[in-house]
């Protein structure tokens, strides 16, 4: 490896000497980094500021991605470039034209977005009046206009238009003027508009702050330099995958998963639904083809567009799996590193819905589906992924003081499965999603709620050579009348065991009303009211375990029992480890309970 | 008035003397003990005052910069930590944000999973619970189930506790009743709490910072015990103080109570020790620039005021902490930076570095692998036999056999490629620097930068050229500049209270008497202290955003009675502040009062200027010319550069560049186009044009 690097750069056909590349190639991060710092210090919603459900990006003229910020959820940049091919495909059947001073909004789903609530507002770049690029910057709004409050938690919209308003690449500053009816329009469509509408304003004012920066750089440099050095640098991160992937053993590695849909509803097309997914390694390409999935839910907002969430979430994990940043370092995220990557999926199918089936709640099963991959690629490189990773659930809470809208989204996190040499992250958000909890003193402090508990579950440790992670219990209660809505999963199928690894466990929603009998609710819950008094309980799913726990050191057994993960009783039942009272190793036992289980 | 200064460093613990009545000013440079870093620091100080000649009884202050507590957080070495909690709310610490740190990867560790400051096991719970907004108590607390928790941790060896409470920021009284319970059971146990530490919202945050405080509590305490027994051993009785990462000196009794506040003890230092050294020459608004072997350590200092890092971007070892801290960004590039091509073909450098051992191939200690160092020297910046002052001569031949190497790997020429590594190197550097000005509103170009450090003289003009800034000032020391900085400090203490007060609906009593009772606590403090009155300066702010926003601006407030009048102006200093920070306002949005603060500022004596050494016209001063390589309009050229000993030159004679200036400490390098100019305090300013 030590000699090819000299001939790599060589063979690679670099446009440029590599100090200035190097230089240009920093100073486009360092772009990204300052849109994405100043877009979560201003916005006013939790969901961008807290959570940091929002992306930044630069793209040349056709879209393509330069850098992103680090600070975004990957479900967030990496959409971007999906959403500038959408635009220009809608300005061109328009017959519009892009110029200075402009400002694009757009969230249509099967233009790039993939749901409505992720809005993005585009800045084209111009310099002495060529379009040299985007400056963009997009974000999970609170609210889009949909049927019920709030923009997460709307599974019973029955199509595109019920899922709030759909935003087809229009000027939201034309030539530097700001289109007033647009901008009332909104005012008078979204709840909660004070808010979503600062939290718009922030945006602009980032993605303009990049578009700034980026023609200081090409005026440093001239456009040509700085043309050649993102080249440069999407081919670099295109070599980079590409010797990742040839380091894999050619072969096809097939996996199948299912998300619970709807697992209340007594339509059989509406739940229980498979997510297929094979992988086909060839040389220094790989195809991900989805056959095998199930086909589209038409009348519920479950559907994953192709563009901007399934090839996302592909992306996702075959990122993460073969260049993992703890092992191999920062790599530039472009578009370079998506080249030797090839999506096949079934048309009018879950992965791959058409117009106007509804998208609005795709979230979950997209994280299905890099799961479902992730399994996948488990047959060839089974030491580099994790079991089973538990899923998400999105939760809105809302309710009406004096005239107006308040509306508050959570997250609450899923956990990974063991992996080679490691138990699984407890508690923590997932695969395409990375965005943080809020905290309980300032929820309390500004809302209506009040957290309860949070803390992980007892005696739930998914058993494995190393064990899958362990969820956490978070309670919700209301303090005055409000609502309620929920889009989840993993309620009725738990995340996989690995070589050997039992399942993780599943995860659960409670209703425990003020007065009555808890009820327990599904995963996809449209707005429910909710009195004063009244609790919501949201239960985490745990990770599937990895390897035979008959084989975990038992050391750690006996350090989970101490540390109240495991229980006496579970670890001599799952993990054949015997605990005396006073929590010691009872060695000899063990030997003898574990030559047992060998010997049957 | 008699002072030491005393920085201890990963490899040599540096000492400045200084007597403020006769202003002399001795250094003293010893090696690092590192198994015990106070014992090394009193030899030196030992060593300091036979030198002189004097007692060590008449010192009045010893000023300590330490890494004790950063080592005990880095290399996780702690105390055996118990925490007490809310029933409900074990795991607080364990979850936290439930973000991974890293978008990609599936093998990564998250820091307070991986390396827990209190186990699960240690952390328990009980009853009692406070609510906003006026700290109402929704359940008592259960005294009973602490006394019981309290005996339990002795009978387990617990070494240190925090007590976390939710909403203890609005209302401490629970946790003060526990800490005081854990206390009388177990005497002999370190026993923290998160509102003592860290009174603001954000319990993970808040929490952690409480645990990290318990954790390295034991250690720091020890420290400081033993570095007092060691000051009394030695016949000195003056006062020690201990720099804090906010940039002032606290007593070592307050700092054997909050370790935590000592986590960037030494880069704090370098900070001060900056811009007290531009500070001479009337320059306050400054970019430090302290580059060493591994790392390079950026603050920003405007009308003579560090900039304070905001409390939502303090991590240490990738965990958050809640306090005051001086704002220095850290990037991995020093003059150890290892030059390299990565498996993608791209040209590298740093952030790994050679260290000292095996170094720089230049140090002809075995190095194999081309740094920043050996660029220097291929291309002339550094004189083989006057680096270090001449205590350490380099190899020329090693250092151009390892760029030989890295440029054949590249395909590049060999001077092409010595010369990419300072460009990459310095590019990386301004953009460090870029991030803590340009993306907050400042102009570069309106600053001059500081160069210190081993390695900052030497590339502190290029990189000013980068940005546009058109003075560097290179200190008369730039290698002892921490131990000198950190005799320019006062004590200084903070105070913080979380508001949540809404403009329109301010309770102005409430806040001014909120106000009050922070003055309070920080006169109790300095009156304990003993210092007088008069020589304490109060200072008043507040963290405030729109409501609505996450992220707060401090705002300065006024002194005095709070009315409706300085309110509007608080107001419009932020609307203000804000359009200067982000490039954008929200007039129309109301204004959220987050916490307020108060900084208190007791006098302490300090180091006096140095008189400049040289008398000497610059022919004098010259020690020979040799080949130096630059790059002018896009091509490298070669130069015929006069090398200079610094401490010859005379005040006020410019110096025309190319020109390498050598002294024991550092190399400062003069490009084409550049003068130096020795000026008041001793300083080198380098100027570009005429």
């Amino acid at each position: 490896m030590t000699a090819e690097p000299a001939l790599k750069i060589r063979d690679g056909g670099a446009r440029m000497d590599p100090v200035t590349a190097s230089v240009i190639q920093g100073a486009m991060e360092n772009i990204a980094v300052e849109m994405g710092h100043k877009l979560m210090r201003m916005s006013y919603s939790s969901i961008i500021r807290e959570s940091e459900d929002f992306g930044a990006a630069l793209t040349d003229p056709a879209g393509r991605q330069l850098c992103e910020t680090p600070q975004s959820t990957p479900l967030q940049s990496g959409p971007i470039p999906g959403y500038i091919e959408g635009i220009l495909q809608i300005f061109a059947e328009r017959g519009d034209v892009l110029a200075p001073g402009d400002v694009i909004i757009h969230n249509s789903a099967y233009h790039g977005a993939s749901h409505g609530p992720d809005v993005a507002f585009c800045v084209p770049v111009f310099v002495a009046g060529n379009l040299v690029g985007f400056s963009v910057t997009t974000a999970h709004h609170l609210d889009i206009g949909a049927l019920s409050p709030g923009s997460c938690g709307i599974v019973d919209a029955m199509d595109a238009y019920a899922e709030g308003l759909q935003m087809k690449a229009l000027k939201i500053y034309d030539a530097g003027r700001p289109n007033g009816p647009l901008w009332q329009m909104l005012r008078d469509n979204i709840r909660a508009s004070d808010l979503v509408v600062g939290d718009m304003e922030a945006q602009i004012a980032a993605a303009r702050i990049g578009a700034d920066r980026f023609i200081d750089l090409i005026e440093r440099y001239g456009l040509a330099t700085v043309e050649a050095a993102y080249e440069d640098l999407m081919d670099y991160s295109e070599r980079i995958m590409r010797d990742a992937i040839a380091a894999l053993p050619d072969g096809r590695y097939n996996a199948r998963t299912f998300i619970d849909g709807f697992e209340d509803s007594e339509d059989p097309a509406r739940r229980d639904l498979p997510i297929e997914v094979t992988a086909i390694v060839a040389g220094d390409t790989i195809t991900v083809d989805f056959a095998g999935t199930a086909p589209q839910v038409a009348d519920r907002p479950i559907n994953m567009p192709l563009k901007g969430t399934t090839d996302c979430a592909v992306w996702l994990t075959i990122r993460s799996i073969l260049l993992d940043t703890a092992v191999h370092g920062h790599i530039p995220q472009n578009s370079g590193l998506t080249r030797p990557i090839k999506i096949v999926a079934p048309p009018d199918s879950l992965v791959n819905p058409t117009f106007p089936a509804p998208t609005i709640a795709r979230f979950c099963s997209g994280n299905q589906a890099a799961d479902t991959l992730m399994k996948a690629l488990g047959q060839a490189v089974p030491r580099q992924i994790s079991a089973g990773v538990g899923n998400l659930h999105v939760v809105s809470f809302s309710g009406i003081r004096a005239t107006s809208h308040w509306v508050h989204m959570e997250i609450h996190e899923g956990c990974y499965g063991g992996r080679f040499g490691k138990d699984g992250l407890d508690a923590v958000d997932t695969l395409y999603a990375n965005t943080r909890n809020n905290p309980i003193e300032d929820i309390e402090s500004h809302l209506p709620l009040r957290v309860n508990r949070y803390e992980l579950r007892d005696d739930v440790c998914p058993p494995g050579k190393w064990r899958g992670g362990i969820g956490s219990i978070r309670e919700f209660e209301f303090t005055e009348n409000g609502g309620v809505s929920v889009e989840g999963e993993g309620h009725v199928y738990p995340p996989w065991g690995f070589d050997g690894g039992a399942d993780g466990h599943t995860s659960a929603l409670i209703f425990v009303p003020n007065q009555g009998n808890s009820v327990p609710l599904p995963s996809k819950l449209p707005n429910k009211m909710a009195r004063a008094g009244d609790k919501i309980v949201m239960v985490g799913p745990c990770g599937g375990g990895y390897g035979d726990p008959f084989e975990r050191d038992s050391i750690r057994v006996v350090e989970d029992v101490r540390d109240g993960y495991v229980s006496i009783a579970r670890a001599r039942s799952d993990f054949g480890v015997v605990i005396t009272a006073s929590l010691e190793l009872d060695e000899a036992e063990t030997e003898k309970l574990r030559r047992e289980q060998r010997s049957h | 008035m008699r002072l030491i200064g005393v920085d201890v460093g990963g490899t040599f613990t540096d000492l400045v003397y200084t007597d403020t009545s006769s202003n002399q000013t001795v250094i003293n440079k010893v090696p690092t003990t590192l198994e015990d870093p106070s014992i090394g620091a009193i030899a030196g100080i030992k060593t300091l005052c036979a030198r002189l000649n004097i007692d060590p009884g008449v010192v009045d202050h010893v000023l300590h910069g330490t890494t004790i507590a950063t080592n005990a957080v880095l290399e996780f070495d702690g105390a055996k930590t118990g925490i007490v909690t809310n029933e409900g709310y074990r795991d607080i610490l364990h979850i936290g944000r439930h973000q991974r740190p890293l978008n990609y990867s599936i093998m990564q560790d998250i820091p307070w999973q991986a390396r827990p400051l209190a186990r699960r096991r240690h952390r328990r719970v009980v009853g009692g619970r406070i609510a906003p907004p006026k700290g109402e108590v929704l359940q008592p607390l259960d005294e009973q189930a602490v006394r019981e928790i309290a005996r339990e941790f002795k009978a387990e060896g617990i070494e240190a506790a925090a007590v976390c409470f939710l909403f203890s920021y609005i209302d401490p009284s629970h946790e003060d009743r526990a800490k005081q319970i854990i206390e009388e059971e177990y005497p002999e146990c370190f026993v923290t709490s998160s509102a003592q530490v860290a009174p603001q919202f954000r319990e993970f945050e808040r929490f952690t910072t409480a645990a990290m405080n318990a954790f390295i509590g034991p250690k720091v305490r020890d420290y400081v015990a033993n570095f007092e027994a060691g000051l009394s051993a030695a016949n000195l009785d003056a006062d020690l103080h201990i720099m804090g990462s906010h940039g002032g000196a606290a007593t070592a009794s307050l700092v054997s109570e909050k370790p935590i506040l000592t986590l960037l003890s030494g880069p704090a230092a370098g900070v001060l020790g900056g811009a007290w050294a531009a500070g001479l020459g009337g320059r306050d608004r400054l970019i430090t620039f302290d580059v060493g072997g591994t790392s390079a350590d950026i603050g920003i200092v405007i009308d003579g005021r560090f900039a304070e890092a905001t409390a939502r971007d303090t991590y240490i070892g990738g965990y958050p902490v809640l306090v005051p801290m001086i704002d220095i960004e850290t990037i991995g590039a020093g003059g150890g930076s290892i030059a390299w091509v990565d498996r993608g073909g791209a040209f590298r450098v740093g952030p790994q570095s050679a260290g000292s051992r095996p170094g720089p191939a230049a140090y002809g200690h075995g190095g194999l692998k081309p740094t920043v160092t050996d660029a220097n020297l291929v291309l002339g910046r550094l004189d083989k036999d006057h680096f270090l002052g001449g205590d350490m001569s380099l190899d020329s031949a090693a250092a151009r056999t390892v760029i030989d190497g890295l440029a054949a790997e590249l395909g590049l020429d060999p001077l092409e490629t010595a010369a990419g590594i300072l460009t990459i190197l310095n590019s990386n550097m301004a953009n460090a620097i870029r991030s803590r000005t340009v993306q907050k509103g400042l102009d570069p170009r309106d600053f001059a930068l500081v160069a210190f450090g081993g390695a900052g003289p030497l590339h502190g003009a290029e990189v000013a050229d980068m940005l546009g800034i058109p003075e560097v000032v290179v200190p008369a020391h730039p290698g002892i500049t921490s131990a000198a900085g950190l005799l320019t400090t006062d004590l200084k203490y903070d105070a913080i209270k979380t508001e949540f007060q809404v403009q329109g609906a301010i309770d102005l009593s409430k806040l001014s008497g909120d106000f009050a009772s922070l003055e309070a606590d920080l006169r109790r403090q300095y009156a304990a202290d003993g210092i007088a009155d008069r020589d304490i300066r109060l200072s008043r702010a507040g963290d405030l955003r729109y409501l609505g926003q996450g992220y707060e601006l401090r705002i300065e407030f006024p002194d005095g009675i709070i009315d409706a009048a300085t309110l509007e102006e608080v107001w419009q200093a932020f609307h203000a502040g804000h359009e200067a920070e982000y490039g954008h306002v929200f007039p129309d949005s109301q204004i959220e009062i987050v916490n307020i603060r108060m900084t208190g500022v007791g006098l302490m004596p300090k180091i006096a200027a140095p008189s400049p050494r040289g008398d000497s016209a610059p022919a004098a001063a010259r020690l020979h010319s040799g080949d130096c390589v630059f790059r002018i309009d896009g091509a490298l050229r070669t130069f015929e550069t006069i090398y200079y000993a610094r401490q010859r030159l005379a005040t006020d004679v410019p110096v025309p560049g190319p020109a390498v200036f050598v002294q024991t400490d550092t190399t400062t390098v003069v490009p084409p186009g550049w003068f130096a100019t020795v000026e008041t305090g001793d300083n080198m300013i380098l100027r570009r044009g005429h």
